[in-house]
């Protein structure tokens, strides 16, 4: 009998072993893949936008990200050779960006597409890929980041993985960075849950002019 | 069972030698039902010097077998996250607690239960991984997106294919042992011959 009470004791205490190991395995159940445990780890830091990045875009202009101070900035990381994921990516966050109020448009809020692939994203190729999505130049703008060491900083902060595949192509992970007016990150959303991201960001929009 | 602890161990050293690991880690179906089982074997055959050397903690706290086979399935569960995967290749104390769970907290607690368990009971734990590994498999292959940053799509719909062929050889087994009686083809021992 004592020794079953023991087994008892023992298979509890596996179980509990169990939950405690699962819990912190995966983040509090919420990571079970190590993209997501990278997600929720951005958004936990909030990491700044290096500001020592140079920026230029379709229009040849430079600039670093204090050009959008005080604005909330919708980034997407592509390169315009790609021929799968990349134009998808570009058409949903042409589809959030008309979901945005155009009141806040350029002024509360910039959409921003950046090229991981300065070599050929030349500004010309730029401002041709730009006119593809209908993006106007100014709320939103196409840049590539000329600097190989500034681009793999900003790379290696956003947790952005770009791995060249040899043939001229990227393997690369694809999501909607948000950053807020002071350059923090402040979420990593789904691209292909264009309402969810939509609504996101119009709600902040919305909250931050009840604030003022 | 000495010898056995050594073959064992022997096993445990070499699938812990980098280049061994390195090479069985490259591919994810290796990984994960190569060098994964493998090190559950080890533990599985360090066991039996374990149990002679321990035997009142092994009858005290695992008397009907019931919170080691709880034990091992929980370990077996947590390496099939898609996410360990990944982090055993990436954060070393994940690896260092692979080649220490597997090994010591599966293999050890299997031998010791699966011993022990009501044959009922081996059939539901069978038929439970066998439930889990049509899942997996399902989940690996149908999956769009890459569950593991290291593994490649293709690879990850290999290992798809890898779950559901296990599944249904444990499926085959569990048909085999209810229709099949073996003592129907066993030749009858001379002990038995005596009696009748």
């Amino acid at each position: 009998m004592i020794r079953n009470r023991q087994t008892l004791f023992a298979a509890f205490l596996v179980l509990l072993f169990g939950c405690a190991l699962f819990y912190i395995g995966t983040d509090g159940f919420k990571a079970y893949t190590a993209e997501t445990a990278r997600v929720i780890q951005l958004t936990d830091d909030k990491p700044e936008f290096p500001a020592n990045v140079t920026l230029e875009d379709s229009n040849e202009r430079t600039y670093s990200i204090s050009e959008f101070e005080g604005k909330y900035i919708f980034i997407t990381f592509m390169y315009t050779s790609c021929v799968d994921e990349c134009p998808l990516l570009e058409m949903n966050m042409g589809r959030v960006y008309d979901s945005i109020p155009s009141e806040y448009m350029g002024e509360e809020i910039v959409f921003l597409s950046i090229s991981f692939d300065p070599e050929r994203d030349d500004p010309a190729t730029l401002d041709m890929y730009k006119n593809h999505f209908s993006a106007d130049g100014e709320t939103w703008r196409m840049a590539r980041i000329n600097d190989q060491v500034e681009l793999a900083a900003l790379l290696e902060t956003y947790g952005v993985i770009v791995i060249p595949d040899g043939d001229g192509d990227f393997a690369h992970n694809s999501a909607f960075y948000l950053v807020d007016q002071t350059g923090h990150l402040l979420d990593i959303i789904d691209y292909k849950n264009v309402e969810l991201a939509a609504n996101e960001v119009v709600e902040i929009l919305e909250n931050e002019e009840g604030a003022q | 069972m000495k010898n056995q602890f050594i073959y064992g161990f022997l096993l445990l050293i070499f699938l812990a030698l980098p280049p061994v690991a390195n090479l069985l880690e490259s591919i994810m179906i290796v990984h994960m039902h190569m060098q994964m089982p493998l090190l559950v074997i080890a533990g599985f055959l360090m066991a039996g010097l374990i149990q002679q050397r321990l035997p009142q903690f092994f009858k005290r706290w695992n008397h009907n077998g019931v919170p080691g086979i709880l034990l091992f399935s929980i370990i077996m569960v947590y390496w099939m996250i898609p996410r360990l995967m990944d982090e055993a290749l990436t954060v070393q104390s994940v690896e260092l607690f692979k080649y220490i769970s597997l090994p010591f907290l599966a293999g050890v607690p299997l031998r010791d239960s699966w011993q022990k368990i009501r044959p009922s009971f081996k059939n539901v734990i069978i038929s439970c991984f066998s439930i889990l590994f049509f899942a997996m498999g399902w989940l690996y292959i149908t999956w769009p997106e890459q569950l593991c940053n290291n593994y490649l799509l293709i690879e990850q719909i290999t290992l798809g294919w890898g779950f559901l062929t296990m599944a249904v050889c444990m499926v085959i087994y569990l048909i085999y042992n209810t229709l099949v009686d073996p003592s129907d083809y066993e030749e009858p021992s001379e002990l038995s011959l005596e009696e009748a």
